[in-house]
């Protein structure tokens, strides 16, 4: 059988070096409003630098690097390339 | 925009010296500097750095409140050359709102670097705005920024938005607009690489050696305060000493003796014990704008935000933890970053257990006093381990009444070498501080104790019979438990205000310096004693303002309650526990 070439997930699921292209953000108003304007819009490409399985993950944006929660990086829904 | 340098140019432009760090968010109080531009004296306010003019953090609004109340002649608004895409939309809100900013494209030479083209005239043009590329930290681009500021304000018209939420619905539209602004004008690789901070980051942000190799950063920058600061202390020391000797005794000798006690010994002593720890007060500030100002900080929220989640707090509060370190006030304002009031009040109930310098003060004074130095870096060590225990207990305890949802997500910025210009302006900010509480409160609570101590006539002074130890005779249920003299229950009552005059104090009332003073104070106090005077001073309310900053913080007079009968009962238990138990045990 042939992989799916895409897979719709959230960006706390990727692993160290993945990319993927964010495709919404599920939060209330004020949550959403303060992740976009961190660059984490839809559209963008976002790439996990660096994940441990306690702590916080590194996240780039564009020139931007992030650190957040796997929480907050869940509500974050993404196209993983494959 | 946090992290753009934003406090690096206000400083170059005014030559003020506001705090300045590689943080997002540490510019929280307004601050304003005169300077003259051209022929005109005008009057530059600091705002604090914010990603989006219709936020929900306290930053946000406070931006937002001061746009709409104040006349503005023109906002001026600094932007990361290298991460335009994120800032140009919040530009573009403000254009919105009909205010013409001069736009500021800072640290231009590291986007020069990362390979990254900027065509700054035809962004201007586009926007129908000044668009200068500069760097605050070398200083290029600053003239022709003043001559561009001079122009500007020759013709400017007063501005009054007159509505701003009308605006802020067409979010999408400008970051699309951003979008195809950046797509002409701005130039970058496909894939920025930091060579340098990412090769560093493998270092310290290592998951099983970062933390260690945090804690061990934090070591080293208090063993160098203590040792590079013993010297300089003595330094100074000798020099106000020199001072008394060859003149002020001489001058002063033609007083009459009471007189003469009261401003030499008294004053001029009290006084010149505490600013005798100016230079390691100094050199503790220079240390840690060294940390700020290089990116650190946002790392070690990366890497204790683990840990901080289960008490109920995250990494930014124990950034402000660290912060409080140096003075509690500044990390009090720093919590407004945070949206969610439940984990600002928690952060806020905690950050006054940070053992912060003018504890540290204190401490260094009776450690040197009445240990061996051996023993003396032990027991700083053991304060600072206490510290964290208090603040830690605290959060579980209350973090359980006080849960929030806040995300927690922070920008992560390159290392930067700290800018030499910058940590001097802190070093003076710290002197000029310093300057004021002495002028202030340092003054009064010396005089004082100075008078309860030797009052009323024919007392022993510090000793039988003052007013002194009628009022610490009147303390004594309370304090003699926890193995406090009623002399020293004195200096504590005056700590309550500010914890230098507790040094002061202590030497105006004995009239003793020296070898002469730690003598007498191993009449007060044994080490067991010592260590539980030092628990007490660590944990009770850390000075007036601190409690004056949580109540304007939270405006709350509950809140402050709380904190304050906290913090004092948990003293009490502390030392109560420590003092009974060393005893039991026959020390």
């Amino acid at each position: 059988m042939k992989q799916p070439e895409i897979d719709l997930t959230d960006l706390s699921r990727l692993r160290t070096g993945q990319a993927a292209h964010i495709t919404g953000i599920h939060a209330p108003d004020d949550i959403r409003q303060r992740l976009q304007a961190m660059g984490l819009r839809t559209g963008r490409e976002a790439q996990v630098i660096r994940c441990t399985r306690l702590g916080p993950m590194q996240i780039r944006v564009g020139s931007v690097d992030l650190i957040m929660r796997r929480r907050d990086a869940a509500r974050v829904s993404i196209v993983a390339k494959k | 925009m946090p992290n753009t340098g934003k406090s690096t140019f206000f400083n170059r432009l005014t030559g003020s010296s506001s705090r300045v760090g590689n943080w997002p968010g540490v510019t929280v109080e307004l601050l304003s500097a005169r300077t003259i531009l051209g022929n005109d004296a005008v009057e530059v306010v600091d705002l604090p750095g914010i990603y989006d003019l219709h936020g929900f953090s306290d930053d946000e609004q406070v931006v937002r409140s001061f746009l709409e109340n104040n006349v503005v002649d023109q906002v001026v608004m600094i932007l990361n050359a290298s991460q335009l895409e994120h800032q140009l939309p919040l530009a573009l809100q403000i254009y919105k709102l009909g205010m013409k900013p001069v736009l500021l494209v800072n640290m231009i030479d590291e986007a020069d670097q990362l390979g990254i083209r900027i065509d700054a005239q035809a962004l201007s043009k586009s926007l129908d705005c000044p668009v200068l590329p500069v760097s605050a930290r070398n200083g290029t681009g600053l003239k022709e920024v003043r001559e561009t500021l001079i122009e500007k304000l020759k013709s400017s018209q007063v501005l009054r938005p007159s509505e701003l939420k009308a605006y802020l619905h067409a979010d999408d539209e400008l970051v699309a607009q951003a979008e195809l602004l950046i797509s002409r004008h701005v130039s970058s690789p496909s894939h920025l690489v930091r060579v340098m901070t990412e090769r560093i980051d493998r270092v310290l942000l290592h998951p099983l050696f970062g933390l260690p190799l945090f804690f061990l950063a934090m070591f080293l920058v208090f063993q160098a305060v203590y040792t590079l600061g013993a010297p300089l202390q003595d330094a100074v020391a000798y020099l106000l000493e020199l001072f008394r000797s060859w003149a002020l005794e001489p001058l002063a000798s033609v007083l009459p003796a009471t007189l003469y006690g009261f401003l030499v010994d008294g004053l001029y002593d009290g006084i010149g014990t505490v600013a005798s720890f100016v230079p390691v007060i100094i050199l503790f500030f220079f240390l840690m704008a060294i940390i700020e100002d290089s990116g650190y900080l946002a790392r070690a929220a990366y890497l204790t935000d683990a840990l901080m989640a289960r008490l109920g707090l995250d990494g930014r509060g124990f950034v402000m933890l660290l912060m409080g370190f140096g003075c509690n006030v500044p990390a009090l304002m720093g919590t407004r970053v945070m949206r969610s009031r439940s984990l600002r009040l928690l952060s806020m109930l905690v950050i006054p257990f940070s053992l912060c310098s003018a504890r540290l003060q204190v401490f260094i004074f009776i450690t040197t006093a009445l240990f061996t130095p051996k023993q003396a870096p032990v027991i700083l060590f053991f304060m600072y381990m206490a510290s964290f225990a208090a603040a830690f207990l605290t959060a579980l305890l209350f973090g359980r009444r006080l849960k929030s949802d806040e995300p927690f997500v922070l920008e992560l910025p390159p290392y930067r070498s700290p800018v030499l210009f910058q940590v001097l302006m802190r070093g003076w900010h710290e002197i000029s501080h310093f300057l004021r509480r002495a002028s202030t409160f340092i003054i009064t609570g010396v005089v004082l104790v100075w008078w309860l101590t030797h009052y009323p006539e024919g007392a022993t002074p510090g000793g039988e019979g003052t007013y002194a130890s009628m009022l610490g005779a009147w303390l004594r249920p309370v304090l003699e438990p926890i193995g406090i003299s009623a002399v020293m229950s004195v200096v504590l009552l005056f700590g309550f205000v500010a914890k230098e005059i507790v040094i002061g104090a202590i030497v105006a009332m004995t009239g003793l310096q020296g070898a002469a003073l730690n003598s007498y104070l191993a009449t007060q106090m044994d080490a067991v004693q010592a260590i539980s005077f030092m628990l007490f001073i660590l944990l009770y309310t850390p000075c007036l303002s601190t409690l004056a900053t949580q109540l304007n913080e939270s405006r709350s007079w509950q809140f402050a309650t709380v904190s304050l009968a906290w913090s004092l009962g948990l003293a009490w238990i502390v030392s109560f526990g420590f003092y009974q138990g060393a005893r039991l045990l026959g020390y």
